[in-house]
Protein backbone atom coordinates (compact mmCIF):
# COMPACT_ATOMS: atom_id res chain seq x y z
CA UNK A 1 0.00 0.00 0.00
CA UNK A 2 1.30 3.48 -0.95
CA UNK A 3 1.85 5.90 1.93
CA UNK A 4 -0.40 8.53 2.41
CA UNK A 5 0.11 12.40 2.75
CA UNK A 6 -2.94 13.10 4.64
CA UNK A 7 -6.81 13.63 3.78
CA UNK A 8 -8.55 16.31 1.87
CA UNK A 9 -12.50 17.44 2.58
CA UNK A 10 -13.61 19.58 -0.62
CA UNK A 11 -15.82 22.95 0.54
CA UNK A 12 -18.27 24.51 -2.07
CA UNK A 13 -17.98 27.88 0.34
CA UNK A 14 -15.04 29.94 1.83
CA UNK A 15 -17.32 29.94 5.23
CA UNK A 16 -17.42 26.60 5.54
CA UNK A 17 -13.31 25.96 5.18
CA UNK A 18 -13.08 28.40 8.25
CA UNK A 19 -15.45 26.86 9.97
CA UNK A 20 -14.38 23.31 9.26
CA UNK A 21 -10.73 24.56 9.95
CA UNK A 22 -11.94 25.75 13.28
CA UNK A 23 -13.67 22.49 14.12
CA UNK A 24 -10.33 20.61 12.80
CA UNK A 25 -8.41 23.08 15.17
CA UNK A 26 -10.83 22.38 18.60
CA UNK A 27 -10.60 18.89 17.96
CA UNK A 28 -7.04 18.97 18.09
CA UNK A 29 -5.63 18.45 14.95
CA UNK A 30 -2.17 21.13 14.13
CA UNK A 31 -0.89 19.67 10.99
CA UNK A 32 -2.77 20.24 8.72
CA UNK A 33 -3.54 23.46 6.32
CA UNK A 34 -6.13 25.50 3.69
CA UNK A 35 -6.60 25.84 0.47
CA UNK A 36 -8.41 28.62 -1.26
CA UNK A 37 -8.82 30.21 -4.66
CA UNK A 38 -7.96 33.84 -2.92
CA UNK A 39 -6.77 34.64 0.62
CA UNK A 40 -9.67 34.01 3.32
CA UNK A 41 -9.77 36.57 5.59
CA UNK A 42 -9.42 34.62 9.51
CA UNK A 43 -8.47 31.25 7.73
CA UNK A 44 -5.09 31.30 9.13
CA UNK A 45 -6.13 32.14 12.53
CA UNK A 46 -8.62 29.30 12.70
CA UNK A 47 -6.13 26.93 11.41
CA UNK A 48 -4.19 28.01 14.32
CA UNK A 49 -0.92 29.31 12.00
CA UNK A 50 1.56 31.75 13.76
CA UNK A 51 3.59 33.67 12.15
CA UNK A 52 6.72 35.72 13.03
CA UNK A 53 7.18 37.82 9.45
CA UNK A 54 5.45 40.92 11.13
CA UNK A 55 8.65 41.51 13.80
CA UNK A 56 11.21 39.96 11.43
CA UNK A 57 9.93 42.82 9.14
CA UNK A 58 10.38 45.30 11.80
CA UNK A 59 13.83 43.72 12.71
CA UNK A 60 14.76 44.30 9.11
CA UNK A 61 13.53 47.80 8.73
CA UNK A 62 15.29 48.67 12.02
CA UNK A 63 18.92 47.46 10.49
CA UNK A 64 17.77 49.18 7.01
CA UNK A 65 17.56 52.22 8.57
CA UNK A 66 20.56 52.03 10.75
CA UNK A 67 22.76 50.59 8.76
CA UNK A 68 21.63 53.82 6.44
CA UNK A 69 22.40 56.11 8.45
CA UNK A 70 25.20 54.70 9.50
CA UNK A 71 26.61 54.54 6.18
CA UNK A 72 26.10 58.07 5.65
CA UNK A 73 27.36 59.29 8.81
CA UNK A 74 30.40 57.12 8.27
CA UNK A 75 31.21 58.79 4.96
CA UNK A 76 30.27 62.13 5.31
CA UNK A 77 31.85 62.54 9.00
CA UNK A 78 34.94 59.63 9.57
CA UNK A 79 35.76 58.99 5.79
CA UNK A 80 34.72 61.82 3.68
CA UNK A 81 34.27 64.78 5.87
CA UNK A 82 33.98 68.24 3.73
CA UNK A 83 32.51 71.59 4.65
CA UNK A 84 29.67 72.35 2.41
CA UNK A 85 27.76 75.39 3.08
CA UNK A 86 28.97 75.21 6.48
CA UNK A 87 27.01 72.96 7.71
CA UNK A 88 27.75 70.41 10.36
CA UNK A 89 29.40 66.96 9.10
CA UNK A 90 26.48 65.03 10.49
CA UNK A 91 24.15 67.07 8.85
CA UNK A 92 20.79 64.58 10.08
CA UNK A 93 18.02 66.26 8.01
CA UNK A 94 19.72 65.70 4.65
CA UNK A 95 20.39 62.31 6.01
CA UNK A 96 16.71 61.07 6.20
CA UNK A 97 15.57 60.79 2.86
CA UNK A 98 18.53 57.54 2.57
CA UNK A 99 17.57 56.67 6.15
CA UNK A 100 13.72 56.10 5.38
CA UNK A 101 14.77 54.58 1.55
CA UNK A 102 16.48 51.95 3.32
CA UNK A 103 14.14 51.15 6.16
CA UNK A 104 11.73 50.56 3.61
CA UNK A 105 14.16 48.66 1.28
CA UNK A 106 15.07 46.04 4.20
CA UNK A 107 11.58 45.73 5.39
CA UNK A 108 10.46 44.78 2.28
CA UNK A 109 13.41 42.67 1.17
CA UNK A 110 12.92 40.93 4.16
CA UNK A 111 8.77 40.06 3.60
CA UNK A 112 9.80 38.85 0.61
CA UNK A 113 12.35 36.22 1.39
CA UNK A 114 10.95 35.44 4.36
CA UNK A 115 7.46 35.25 3.32
CA UNK A 116 8.21 32.83 0.45
CA UNK A 117 11.10 30.80 2.96
CA UNK A 118 8.68 30.76 6.04
CA UNK A 119 6.03 29.33 3.51
CA UNK A 120 8.48 27.25 2.20
CA UNK A 121 8.83 27.69 -0.97
CA UNK A 122 10.12 27.10 -4.00
CA UNK A 123 8.26 23.96 -4.07
CA UNK A 124 8.40 21.65 -6.88
CA UNK A 125 6.54 19.19 -6.02
CA UNK A 126 3.48 19.07 -3.17
CA UNK A 127 1.49 15.60 -2.59
CA UNK A 128 -1.80 18.20 -2.30
CA UNK A 129 -1.95 17.88 -6.28
CA UNK A 130 -2.17 14.33 -6.29
CA UNK A 131 -5.80 14.36 -5.79
CA UNK A 132 -7.69 15.53 -9.51
CA UNK A 133 -10.49 17.51 -8.11
CA UNK A 134 -7.61 19.75 -6.13
CA UNK A 135 -6.88 21.56 -9.48
CA UNK A 136 -10.65 23.77 -8.66
CA UNK A 137 -8.65 25.01 -5.11
CA UNK A 138 -6.97 27.58 -8.07
CA UNK A 139 -10.93 28.29 -9.51
CA UNK A 140 -13.81 27.82 -7.11
CA UNK A 141 -13.24 25.21 -4.46
CA UNK A 142 -11.79 25.24 -0.97
CA UNK A 143 -9.95 22.17 0.36
CA UNK A 144 -8.66 21.11 4.11
CA UNK A 145 -6.28 18.72 4.63
CA UNK A 146 -5.50 17.16 7.61
CA UNK A 147 -1.96 15.52 7.50
CA UNK A 148 -0.85 11.47 8.48
CA UNK A 149 1.84 13.20 10.66
CA UNK A 150 -0.50 14.95 12.74
CA UNK A 151 -0.38 12.70 16.30
CA UNK A 152 -4.17 12.72 16.27
CA UNK A 153 -4.33 11.52 12.66
CA UNK A 154 -6.31 7.93 12.63
CA UNK A 155 -7.45 7.04 9.63
CA UNK A 156 -11.22 5.98 9.46
CA UNK A 157 -11.90 8.19 12.66
CA UNK A 158 -10.46 10.74 11.06
CA UNK A 159 -12.13 9.84 7.95
CA UNK A 160 -15.64 10.46 10.08
CA UNK A 161 -14.68 13.33 11.33
CA UNK A 162 -14.22 15.17 8.61
CA UNK A 163 -16.94 13.92 7.40
CA UNK A 164 -19.38 15.48 10.07
CA UNK A 165 -18.25 18.60 8.51
CA UNK A 166 -20.55 18.19 5.96
CA UNK A 167 -17.49 18.57 2.53
CA UNK A 168 -18.57 17.92 -1.24
CA UNK A 169 -15.92 15.02 -0.95
CA UNK A 170 -12.94 13.72 0.85
CA UNK A 171 -10.12 12.16 -1.00
CA UNK A 172 -7.04 10.64 0.37
CA UNK A 173 -3.52 12.58 -1.06
CA UNK A 174 -1.11 10.00 -1.70
CA UNK A 175 2.32 10.89 -0.94
CA UNK B 1 -39.15 64.58 16.05
CA UNK B 2 -39.93 62.44 13.44
CA UNK B 3 -39.05 59.19 11.67
CA UNK B 4 -35.80 61.12 9.90
CA UNK B 5 -33.93 61.88 13.29
CA UNK B 6 -33.01 59.76 16.08
CA UNK B 7 -32.21 60.46 19.40
CA UNK B 8 -29.76 62.86 20.38
CA UNK B 9 -25.83 61.10 20.38
CA UNK B 10 -24.13 63.43 22.32
CA UNK B 11 -25.46 65.73 24.85
CA UNK B 12 -24.45 69.07 25.76
CA UNK B 13 -25.49 71.34 23.20
CA UNK B 14 -26.67 74.64 25.79
CA UNK B 15 -23.37 73.72 27.32
CA UNK B 16 -21.25 74.24 24.71
CA UNK B 17 -22.79 77.48 23.74
CA UNK B 18 -22.50 79.08 26.84
CA UNK B 19 -19.40 78.17 26.97
CA UNK B 20 -18.89 79.61 23.59
CA UNK B 21 -20.92 82.81 24.02
CA UNK B 22 -18.80 83.24 27.80
CA UNK B 23 -15.61 83.05 25.93
CA UNK B 24 -16.07 84.98 23.34
CA UNK B 25 -17.72 87.25 25.77
CA UNK B 26 -14.17 87.20 28.24
CA UNK B 27 -12.17 87.66 25.13
CA UNK B 28 -13.25 90.77 24.05
CA UNK B 29 -11.71 92.24 27.18
CA UNK B 30 -8.73 90.65 25.46
CA UNK B 31 -9.39 92.83 22.46
CA UNK B 32 -9.74 95.99 24.64
CA UNK B 33 -6.33 95.68 26.83
CA UNK B 34 -3.96 93.76 24.87
CA UNK B 35 -5.10 93.64 20.91
CA UNK B 36 -2.49 91.82 19.23
CA UNK B 37 -2.46 89.06 21.99
CA UNK B 38 -5.92 88.76 20.97
CA UNK B 39 -5.75 88.66 17.20
CA UNK B 40 -3.01 86.18 17.48
CA UNK B 41 -5.17 83.59 19.59
CA UNK B 42 -8.46 84.55 17.41
CA UNK B 43 -6.93 84.00 14.16
CA UNK B 44 -5.00 80.43 15.61
CA UNK B 45 -8.85 79.70 16.66
CA UNK B 46 -10.70 80.61 13.85
CA UNK B 47 -7.48 78.40 11.55
CA UNK B 48 -7.83 75.65 13.55
CA UNK B 49 -11.94 75.40 13.63
CA UNK B 50 -11.86 75.96 9.88
CA UNK B 51 -9.47 72.97 9.42
CA UNK B 52 -11.64 70.74 11.14
CA UNK B 53 -14.78 71.92 9.01
CA UNK B 54 -12.55 71.67 5.74
CA UNK B 55 -10.63 68.45 6.77
CA UNK B 56 -14.17 66.82 7.53
CA UNK B 57 -15.39 68.46 4.07
CA UNK B 58 -12.14 66.72 1.83
CA UNK B 59 -12.88 63.21 4.01
CA UNK B 60 -16.43 63.56 3.12
CA UNK B 61 -15.46 63.87 -0.83
CA UNK B 62 -12.88 61.02 -0.33
CA UNK B 63 -15.60 58.64 0.93
CA UNK B 64 -18.18 59.98 -2.12
CA UNK B 65 -15.70 59.14 -4.61
CA UNK B 66 -14.34 55.68 -3.37
CA UNK B 67 -16.85 54.40 -0.88
CA UNK B 68 -16.60 52.08 1.90
CA UNK B 69 -17.88 50.67 4.75
CA UNK B 70 -15.59 52.57 7.07
CA UNK B 71 -17.25 55.67 5.80
CA UNK B 72 -20.66 55.37 6.04
CA UNK B 73 -19.99 55.33 10.01
CA UNK B 74 -18.68 58.63 10.34
CA UNK B 75 -20.79 60.08 7.22
CA UNK B 76 -22.91 61.78 9.57
CA UNK B 77 -20.11 63.12 11.60
CA UNK B 78 -17.80 64.41 8.20
CA UNK B 79 -21.14 66.16 7.24
CA UNK B 80 -22.26 67.70 10.38
CA UNK B 81 -18.57 69.28 10.59
CA UNK B 82 -18.75 70.44 7.29
CA UNK B 83 -22.21 72.33 8.09
CA UNK B 84 -20.23 74.62 10.09
CA UNK B 85 -18.46 76.65 7.73
CA UNK B 86 -20.95 79.23 7.05
CA UNK B 87 -20.40 79.79 11.26
CA UNK B 88 -16.72 79.76 10.81
CA UNK B 89 -17.17 82.65 7.61
CA UNK B 90 -19.20 84.80 10.16
CA UNK B 91 -16.43 84.28 12.85
CA UNK B 92 -13.42 85.34 10.94
CA UNK B 93 -15.59 88.68 10.32
CA UNK B 94 -13.34 90.40 13.48
CA UNK B 95 -10.48 89.41 12.13
CA UNK B 96 -10.81 91.62 9.52
CA UNK B 97 -10.45 94.66 12.07
CA UNK B 98 -7.03 93.31 13.21
CA UNK B 99 -4.97 92.78 9.78
CA UNK B 100 -2.84 95.61 11.43
CA UNK B 101 -1.82 93.28 14.27
CA UNK B 102 -0.89 90.47 12.26
CA UNK B 103 0.43 91.04 9.03
CA UNK B 104 3.33 93.41 8.29
CA UNK B 105 2.03 94.16 4.86
CA UNK B 106 -0.79 96.25 6.50
CA UNK B 107 2.15 98.78 7.73
CA UNK B 108 3.74 101.44 5.40
CA UNK B 109 6.97 101.72 7.26
CA UNK B 110 8.01 98.02 7.30
CA UNK B 111 6.83 97.68 3.30
CA UNK B 112 8.95 101.32 2.69
CA UNK B 113 12.08 99.48 3.88
CA UNK B 114 11.60 96.45 2.93
CA UNK B 115 12.42 96.05 -1.12
CA UNK B 116 11.08 92.33 -1.25
CA UNK B 117 7.80 93.48 0.87
CA UNK B 118 7.11 96.06 -1.73
CA UNK B 119 7.11 94.46 -5.36
CA UNK B 120 4.60 92.20 -3.47
CA UNK B 121 2.11 94.73 -2.57
CA UNK B 122 0.48 94.35 -5.48
CA UNK B 123 -1.16 91.02 -4.09
CA UNK B 124 -0.63 91.08 -0.63
CA UNK B 125 -3.23 94.45 -0.32
CA UNK B 126 -6.17 94.85 2.11
CA UNK B 127 -8.52 94.80 -0.79
CA UNK B 128 -7.31 91.60 -2.19
CA UNK B 129 -7.18 89.89 1.52
CA UNK B 130 -10.66 90.29 2.45
CA UNK B 131 -11.80 89.73 -2.10
CA UNK B 132 -10.05 86.07 -1.63
CA UNK B 133 -11.27 85.63 2.00
CA UNK B 134 -15.05 85.97 0.82
CA UNK B 135 -14.26 83.86 -2.34
CA UNK B 136 -12.72 81.29 -0.56
CA UNK B 137 -15.85 81.20 1.56
CA UNK B 138 -18.17 81.23 -0.57
CA UNK B 139 -16.67 78.37 -2.82
CA UNK B 140 -16.51 76.16 0.27
CA UNK B 141 -20.03 77.20 1.60
CA UNK B 142 -21.55 76.48 -2.02
CA UNK B 143 -19.75 73.08 -2.29
CA UNK B 144 -20.22 71.94 1.22
CA UNK B 145 -24.20 73.11 1.52
CA UNK B 146 -24.94 71.20 -2.04
CA UNK B 147 -23.16 67.98 -1.00
CA UNK B 148 -25.54 68.23 2.46
CA UNK B 149 -28.72 69.07 0.06
CA UNK B 150 -28.33 66.13 -1.94
CA UNK B 151 -27.57 63.72 1.15
CA UNK B 152 -30.66 65.09 3.00
CA UNK B 153 -32.22 64.51 -0.84
CA UNK B 154 -30.91 60.82 -0.87
CA UNK B 155 -32.41 60.25 3.07
CA UNK B 156 -35.56 60.53 1.32
CA UNK B 157 -35.58 58.63 -1.76
CA UNK B 158 -34.26 55.26 -3.09
CA UNK B 159 -33.41 56.70 -6.50
CA UNK B 160 -29.58 57.02 -6.66
CA UNK B 161 -29.80 60.58 -8.43
CA UNK B 162 -28.49 62.51 -5.50
CA UNK B 163 -25.56 59.99 -4.69
CA UNK B 164 -24.26 60.29 -8.04
CA UNK B 165 -24.80 64.21 -8.05
CA UNK B 166 -22.46 64.17 -4.76
CA UNK B 167 -19.68 62.01 -6.72
CA UNK B 168 -19.76 63.92 -9.54
CA UNK B 169 -19.26 67.12 -7.69
CA UNK B 170 -16.76 65.10 -5.22
CA UNK B 171 -14.01 64.65 -8.15
CA UNK B 172 -13.97 68.63 -9.04
CA UNK B 173 -14.16 69.37 -5.21
CA UNK B 174 -11.05 67.36 -4.12
CA UNK B 175 -8.77 69.10 -6.21
CA UNK B 176 -10.44 72.49 -5.76
CA UNK B 177 -10.07 72.39 -2.16
CA UNK B 178 -6.04 72.54 -1.88
CA UNK B 179 -6.36 75.00 -4.42
CA UNK B 180 -8.96 77.46 -2.64
CA UNK B 181 -6.62 76.24 0.60
CA UNK B 182 -3.51 77.59 -0.69
CA UNK B 183 -5.18 81.21 -1.25
CA UNK B 184 -6.19 81.08 2.60
CA UNK B 185 -2.96 79.78 4.08
CA UNK B 186 -0.85 82.42 2.31
CA UNK B 187 -3.23 85.26 3.29
CA UNK B 188 -3.58 84.10 6.39
CA UNK B 189 -1.06 82.28 7.66
CA UNK B 190 2.09 82.86 5.81
CA UNK B 191 1.86 86.34 5.47
CA UNK B 192 2.39 86.85 8.70
CA UNK B 193 5.88 86.62 7.91
CA UNK B 194 7.22 89.43 6.37
CA UNK B 195 9.52 87.66 4.12
CA UNK B 196 9.08 84.33 3.98
CA UNK B 197 7.40 82.01 1.67
CA UNK B 198 7.39 78.20 1.12
CA UNK B 199 5.39 76.08 -1.93
CA UNK B 200 4.62 73.43 0.38
CA UNK B 201 3.21 74.88 3.12
CA UNK B 202 -0.37 75.26 1.99
CA UNK B 203 -1.08 71.70 0.86
CA UNK B 204 0.82 70.80 4.44
CA UNK B 205 -1.82 72.94 5.91
CA UNK B 206 -4.81 71.12 3.97
CA UNK B 207 -3.01 67.16 5.10
CA UNK B 208 -3.09 68.82 8.86
CA UNK B 209 -6.79 69.74 8.62
CA UNK B 210 -7.35 65.84 6.96
CA UNK B 211 -5.41 64.39 9.83
CA UNK B 212 -6.90 66.95 12.63
CA UNK B 213 -10.88 65.91 11.12
CA UNK B 214 -9.78 61.86 10.60
CA UNK B 215 -8.66 61.61 14.29
CA UNK B 216 -11.65 63.99 15.59
CA UNK B 217 -14.22 61.40 13.46
CA UNK B 218 -12.29 58.62 15.24
CA UNK B 219 -12.56 59.92 18.44
CA UNK B 220 -16.53 60.27 17.98
CA UNK B 221 -17.17 57.35 16.35
CA UNK B 222 -14.95 55.44 19.14
CA UNK B 223 -17.09 57.24 21.90
CA UNK B 224 -20.44 56.42 20.22
CA UNK B 225 -19.66 53.42 19.31
CA UNK B 226 -21.90 51.38 21.70
CA UNK B 227 -25.36 53.41 20.71
CA UNK B 228 -27.45 51.13 18.98
CA UNK B 229 -27.49 53.02 16.23
CA UNK B 230 -23.83 52.65 15.34
CA UNK B 231 -23.40 49.30 16.50
CA UNK B 232 -23.83 47.37 14.08
CA UNK B 233 -21.64 49.59 12.07
CA UNK B 234 -19.05 49.74 14.58
CA UNK B 235 -16.67 46.21 13.72
CA UNK B 236 -13.51 45.44 14.66
CA UNK B 237 -12.87 45.39 11.23
CA UNK B 238 -14.27 48.94 10.39
CA UNK B 239 -12.15 50.58 13.38
CA UNK B 240 -9.19 48.79 11.33
CA UNK B 241 -9.96 50.20 8.47
CA UNK B 242 -10.17 54.11 9.52
CA UNK B 243 -7.10 53.11 11.88
CA UNK B 244 -5.15 52.16 8.80
CA UNK B 245 -6.46 56.09 7.27
CA UNK B 246 -5.28 57.34 10.17
CA UNK B 247 -1.85 56.13 9.74
CA UNK B 248 -1.41 56.80 5.88
CA UNK B 249 -2.52 60.40 6.95
CA UNK B 250 0.46 60.96 9.82
CA UNK B 251 3.04 59.89 7.57
CA UNK B 252 1.36 61.72 4.62
CA UNK B 253 1.63 64.98 7.25
CA UNK B 254 5.61 64.58 8.26
CA UNK B 255 6.24 63.33 5.01
CA UNK B 256 5.22 67.21 3.96
CA UNK B 257 6.31 68.62 7.29
CA UNK B 258 9.87 67.18 6.59
CA UNK B 259 10.14 67.83 3.35
CA UNK B 260 9.36 71.53 3.45
CA UNK B 261 11.95 71.51 6.21
CA UNK B 262 14.60 69.70 4.48
CA UNK B 263 14.22 71.79 1.21
CA UNK B 264 14.47 75.25 3.41
CA UNK B 265 17.40 73.88 5.59
CA UNK B 266 19.75 72.84 2.81
CA UNK B 267 19.07 76.06 1.04
CA UNK B 268 19.47 78.03 4.42
CA UNK B 269 18.40 81.28 2.65
CA UNK B 270 17.59 84.25 5.13
CA UNK B 271 14.26 84.69 3.72
CA UNK B 272 13.11 81.10 4.18
CA UNK B 273 14.74 79.87 7.19
CA UNK B 274 13.47 82.95 9.41
CA UNK B 275 10.33 80.69 9.34
CA UNK B 276 12.26 77.95 11.26
CA UNK B 277 14.36 80.02 13.61
CA UNK B 278 11.48 81.38 14.91
CA UNK B 279 9.41 78.22 15.72
CA UNK B 280 13.20 76.74 17.04
CA UNK B 281 13.54 79.81 19.29
CA UNK B 282 13.49 79.19 23.23
CA UNK B 283 10.80 77.41 24.37
CA UNK B 284 9.20 77.32 20.94
CA UNK B 285 12.33 74.50 20.46
CA UNK B 286 10.29 72.32 23.01
CA UNK B 287 7.33 72.85 20.76
CA UNK B 288 8.52 71.34 17.91
CA UNK B 289 10.02 68.38 20.05
CA UNK B 290 6.96 67.40 21.18
CA UNK B 291 4.85 68.09 17.73
CA UNK B 292 7.55 65.58 16.42
CA UNK B 293 7.03 63.31 19.10
CA UNK B 294 3.23 63.38 19.29
CA UNK B 295 1.95 63.40 15.79
CA UNK B 296 4.63 61.16 14.09
CA UNK B 297 6.80 58.82 16.00
CA UNK B 298 4.43 57.96 18.75
CA UNK B 299 1.43 57.40 17.11
CA UNK B 300 2.90 56.12 13.70
CA UNK B 301 4.93 53.41 16.09
CA UNK B 302 1.48 52.94 17.31
CA UNK B 303 -0.24 52.32 14.35
CA UNK B 304 2.21 50.26 13.27
CA UNK B 305 0.49 47.20 15.21
CA UNK B 306 -3.24 45.77 14.27
CA UNK B 307 -3.94 45.18 17.72
CA UNK B 308 -4.00 48.95 17.96
CA UNK B 309 -6.02 49.49 15.21
CA UNK B 310 -8.85 47.18 16.37
CA UNK B 311 -9.34 47.92 19.81
CA UNK B 312 -11.27 50.82 19.83
CA UNK B 313 -10.40 52.49 23.00
CA UNK B 314 -6.75 51.92 21.70
CA UNK B 315 -7.13 53.75 18.80
CA UNK B 316 -9.12 56.26 20.42
CA UNK B 317 -6.16 57.36 22.30
CA UNK B 318 -3.92 57.44 19.44
CA UNK B 319 -6.24 59.72 18.01
CA UNK B 320 -6.77 62.09 21.11
CA UNK B 321 -2.40 62.24 20.54
CA UNK B 322 -3.06 63.34 17.03
CA UNK B 323 -6.00 65.54 17.93
CA UNK B 324 -4.25 67.06 20.71
CA UNK B 325 -0.57 67.58 18.81
CA UNK B 326 -2.74 69.11 15.95
CA UNK B 327 -4.40 72.14 18.14
CA UNK B 328 -0.54 72.56 19.68
CA UNK B 329 0.60 72.39 15.74
CA UNK B 330 -1.49 75.00 14.41
CA UNK B 331 -0.32 77.36 17.12
CA UNK B 332 3.40 76.73 16.56
CA UNK B 333 2.39 77.40 13.31
CA UNK B 334 0.78 80.95 13.99
CA UNK B 335 2.20 82.24 17.16
CA UNK B 336 5.83 82.59 16.05
CA UNK B 337 5.60 85.02 13.60
CA UNK B 338 3.98 87.35 16.34
CA UNK B 339 6.36 86.23 19.03
CA UNK B 340 9.53 85.12 17.52
CA UNK B 341 11.36 85.68 20.70
CA UNK B 342 10.17 82.40 22.40
CA UNK B 343 7.36 80.36 23.53
CA UNK B 344 4.14 82.17 24.17
CA UNK B 345 0.92 81.68 25.04
CA UNK B 346 -1.97 83.60 26.53
CA UNK B 347 -5.19 83.11 28.77
CA UNK B 348 -6.87 85.11 25.51
CA UNK B 349 -5.41 81.85 23.52
CA UNK B 350 -7.76 79.42 25.80
CA UNK B 351 -10.51 81.75 25.73
CA UNK B 352 -10.58 82.62 22.18
CA UNK B 353 -10.23 78.72 21.42
CA UNK B 354 -12.96 77.62 23.60
CA UNK B 355 -15.09 80.49 22.53
CA UNK B 356 -15.25 79.53 18.77
CA UNK B 357 -15.04 75.58 20.00
CA UNK B 358 -18.08 76.10 21.95
CA UNK B 359 -20.29 77.83 19.49
CA UNK B 360 -18.03 75.44 16.83
CA UNK B 361 -20.02 71.99 18.73
CA UNK B 362 -22.82 73.61 19.69
CA UNK B 363 -23.59 73.57 15.52
CA UNK B 364 -21.69 70.56 15.07
CA UNK B 365 -24.74 68.87 17.31
CA UNK B 366 -27.53 70.81 16.28
CA UNK B 367 -26.43 69.68 12.92
CA UNK B 368 -25.76 66.22 13.50
CA UNK B 369 -29.38 65.81 15.58
CA UNK B 370 -31.14 67.12 12.38
CA UNK B 371 -30.49 63.69 10.66
CA UNK B 372 -30.72 60.57 10.96
CA UNK B 373 -27.04 58.77 11.83
CA UNK B 374 -26.92 56.24 9.08
CA UNK B 375 -27.22 57.21 5.41
CA UNK B 376 -29.77 54.20 4.87
CA UNK B 377 -30.72 54.78 1.44
CA UNK B 378 -27.05 55.60 0.25
CA UNK B 379 -27.09 52.67 -3.10
CA UNK B 380 -23.94 51.36 -1.63
CA UNK B 381 -24.78 51.47 2.01
CA UNK B 382 -27.11 48.53 1.34
CA UNK B 383 -24.05 46.96 -0.43
CA UNK B 384 -21.63 47.27 2.51
CA UNK B 385 -23.54 46.62 4.87
CA UNK B 386 -24.47 42.72 5.62
CA UNK B 387 -28.10 42.22 6.61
Amino acid sequence: MKEKYGLMAEFSTHEELVHAAEKAYEHGFRNMDGYAPFPVEGLAEALGKKTRLPLLVLIGGIIGGLGAYFMEWDANVISYPINIGGRPLNSWPAFIPITFELTVLGASLTAFFFSLGLSGLPKPYHPVFNVPQFERASQDRFFLCIETRDRLFRGDETRDFLLSLNPLTISEVDK
Amino acid sequence: MNALVDAPLIPGKKISLLIGVLGLGVSVIGWITTPRAFFVSYLFAVVFFVGLSLGSLGILMIHHLTGGYWGYAVRRFLEAAAGNLPLIALLFVPILFGLSELYPWRHPDIVAANHLLAKKQGYLNTAGFIIRTIAVFAVWIVGSRLLLKWSAEQDVTVSVEPTRKMRTLSGPGLVIYPMTMTFAAVDWIMSMETEWYSTMFPILICIGQILGALALIILLFAWTAGSSKLRELASTDNFHKIGNLLLAFVMMWAYLAFGQLLVIWSGNLPAEISWYLHRTAGGWRWVAIFIGLFEFFVPFFLLLMRPVKKKRHVLAMVAACVFISYIVTIWWTIAPSAYPGGFYVSWITVTTFFGIGGLWWAAFLWNLGRRRLVPVNDPRFALAVPV
